[in-house]
């Protein structure tokens, strides 16, 4: 049992005062305003043949699966704000569904992401509505929409740490992962 | 999940105050430069060589940066203090301007238990005007939250208004490339902790007025709502639960009672929408429900109305809605991108980021002026605010200095300081209750 022992005396001296500045206050400046951005458009939905068994084992297919899908789960991109799929990345998703038709085991989980101008909840709203905007384009490809699991992250997790056009350009994305 | 143990027991009352002048308060508005201010100046304790010296100093420090963020107090600066706080310095220490003499002695009252006896005296008319004992189980930081909580009573007995030293900022932190957890610090940037360590992505924490947490974890793979369901208790998955729901969540916000929680649950759309979790009954409720996003929902204190933001528009905006979903109006009108919302402590006004030319600024809208106000400008971006718990500043993110870091100003935005040396900071609470 140690001793009670007294530390030392501190002091301090203040001098109490009040006073106050006063300033006009400042009024928001003008923003310009922007048209509206037009209403989302999902995309076409083409038809597909139904999706296929396979015929080998089912250890094997998964094997042969994650070899197959480094080359075809492609992220697509999405422009600033939006969740319409872009022309350009529609033959992505088309090989996505490829995919899926060649492994009817496989499920994916749809990873929805936005870059870093924006607020944190926002943008985990927007990243899901870019993961179901990928996951109805595939669904209109014939993919089941059990196999396919809607994920956003925000602005959680960038693909790239730049602060450029082409770096929120890039992490403006679907990515497409393997669940199983 | 460590949570610091302390007790903090009072002893002592705090004697009448003597030949004082009326407590001075002052109202800080959006007209007004902040509280007044005069120079600064500390007399620092002529510690002898204990070996507890240091923490002696280490107290004094404290207390002595909190009376001085506080405002209304000017510490002397000098380096000819009289020696000591006995009748007999009086004179000297009132020749210098002194009007309040603090003198604190840091002692030891049994095994692991510290008291700090605080005395404030009038060297003028040589009588006490305040005087306390604060004891504490030593460990963590028990005498950062002495020297906070004695702030705090200095400040009130000057004021009449509570300070806001003996507070906390609740944030999300980045730890490594996928992972970020919830932390905590004290308002003057020092006792940081960890509060979870799920070891995956977790964010938006909100904190209860009786100090329970909420966030969201992605630590099953999809997003989940977590939290303490009693005070003190273990942190629980608290939605979904039972029947998995289509969508996911995000955004959770404490109800003023601490009862209820509104989160945001997205359909098989990708929409958003604001719900009401009542946590005894587990029982969600919808108050929005459209084809666009809703998201981001802070309470007013009494709990009776939401602030939200939803692009129903096109853009985000700002909206606000009674607590059952009803009379859904817009509240900003200027800007094309304005988001975040945080409803001030006293009602009266609602924070927000507006976003121009590509970064953020804070603005405040005074809903009985029907106005509002730019707190921040700037080249760099200044992001989700949250309110002190008196209502003078908000604690916000900026890249101003690099990185994601805490930041508070006050509402004229020109006392903008760091709250600490951290990067990768995000969604700060000011919370009086951790």
């Amino acid at each position: 049992m140690r001793p009670d022992r007294i530390l030392p005396l501190t002091a301090s001296a203040l001098v109490l005062g009040v006073g106050l500045a006063c300033s006009k206050p400042e009024p928001a400046p003008p923003i310009r305003t922007e048209p509206r951005a037009p209403a989302t458009d999902t995309g076409t939905a083409p038809t597909a043949p139904a999706d296929t068994t396979g015929k080998v084992s089912a250890v094997d297919t998964m094997e042969m699966a994650r070899k197959a899908a480094a080359a075809a789960l492609k992220d697509i991109n999405f422009d600033f704000d939006k969740s319409d799929i872009r022309e350009a990345d529609k033959p992505k998703l088309q090989a996505i569904a490829g995919f899926l038709k060649n492994y009817a085991q496989v499920r994916l989980t749809v990873e929805g992401h936005c870059d870093e101008r924006g607020t944190v909840e926002y943008n985990i709203a927007l990243g899901d509505r870019r993961a179901h905007a990928a996951l109805r384009y595939l669904a209109g490809l014939g993919v089941s929409e059990n196999r396919l699991s809607p994920v956003s992250f925000g602005k959680e997790r960038p693909r790239v740490t730049g602060h450029d056009e082409q770096s929120w350009f890039e992490n403006r994305r679907c990515e497409f992962k393997m669940a199983n | 999940m460590k949570r610091m143990l302390f007790a903090l027991a009072l002893a002592g009352a705090a004697l009448p105050g003597a030949g004082q002048a009326p407590p001075t308060r002052t109202e800080v508005t959006l007209e007004s430069k902040s509280s007044g201010k005069l120079g600064t100046a500390v007399a620092l304790p002529q510690v002898q060589g204990l070996d507890e010296a240091g923490v002696a100093r280490d107290f004094h420090d404290v207390l002595k940066n909190d009376l001085e963020d506080a405002g209304p107090f000017a510490v002397l600066k000098s380096t000819k203090f009289p020696k000591g706080t006995e009748a007999a310095t009086f004179k000297a220490w009132a020749d210098l301007g002194t009007e309040w003499l603090i003198a604190s002695k840091v002692s030891r009252t049994g095994p692991d238990q510290v008291m700090v006896a605080l005395q404030v005296l009038d060297p003028k008319a040589g009588k006490p005007i305040f005087n306390k004992n604060y004891t504490g189980q030593e460990g963590g930081a028990i005498l950062r939250r002495i020297a906070h909580t004695a702030s705090d009573d200095l400040v009130a007995r000057l004021t009449g208004e509570r300070g806001v030293a003996n507070t906390r900022i609740v944030f999300v932190r980045q730890v490594s490339r996928e992972v970020k957890e919830i932390y905590q610090v004290d308002r003057d940037g020092g006792g940081m902790m960890a509060l979870t360590r799920h070891g995956s992505l977790t964010i938006s924490p909100t904190v209860a007025p009786d100090g329970r947490l909420a966030y969201i974890t992605y630590k099953g793979g999809a997003p989940e709502i977590w939290g303490q369901k009693d005070r003190g208790g273990p942190h629980i998955k608290l939605y979904p639960v039972g029947t998995q729901p289509l969508g996911q969540c995000s955004a959770p916000s404490w109800s003023p009672d601490g009862k209820r929680l509104a989160f945001v649950q997205s359909d098989r759309r990708g929409n958003s929408d604001i719900m009401v979790l009542d946590i005894s009954s587990g029982r969600v409720r919808r108050l929005t429900d459209s084809n666009c996003i809703n998201t981001e929902p802070s309470w007013n204190p009494a709990g009776t109305q939401l602030a939200f933001t939803s692009d129903r528009e096109g853009g985000p905006q700002v909206y606000l809605m009674e607590e059952d979903g009803s009379n859904v109006r817009r509240l900003t009108t200027e800007g094309t991108y304005n988001a975040s919302p945080s409803w001030s402590p006293n009602g009266a006004m609602v924070a927000y980021v507006s976003r121009f030319e590509g970064k953020f600024d804070l603005f405040v809208f005074k809903l009985g002026e029907g106005k509002a106000y730019q707190i921040t400008t700037g080249l760099t971006s200044s992001e989700s605010p949250s309110w002190s718990p008196d209502e003078r500043k908000l604690v916000f993110v900026s890249t101003r200095a690099g990185g994601m870091q805490l930041y508070t100003t006050d509402l004229s935005g020109s006392q903008i300081r760091k709250v600490m040396d951290a990067q990768g900071c995000q969604s700060p609470r000011w919370s009086r209750s951790r």
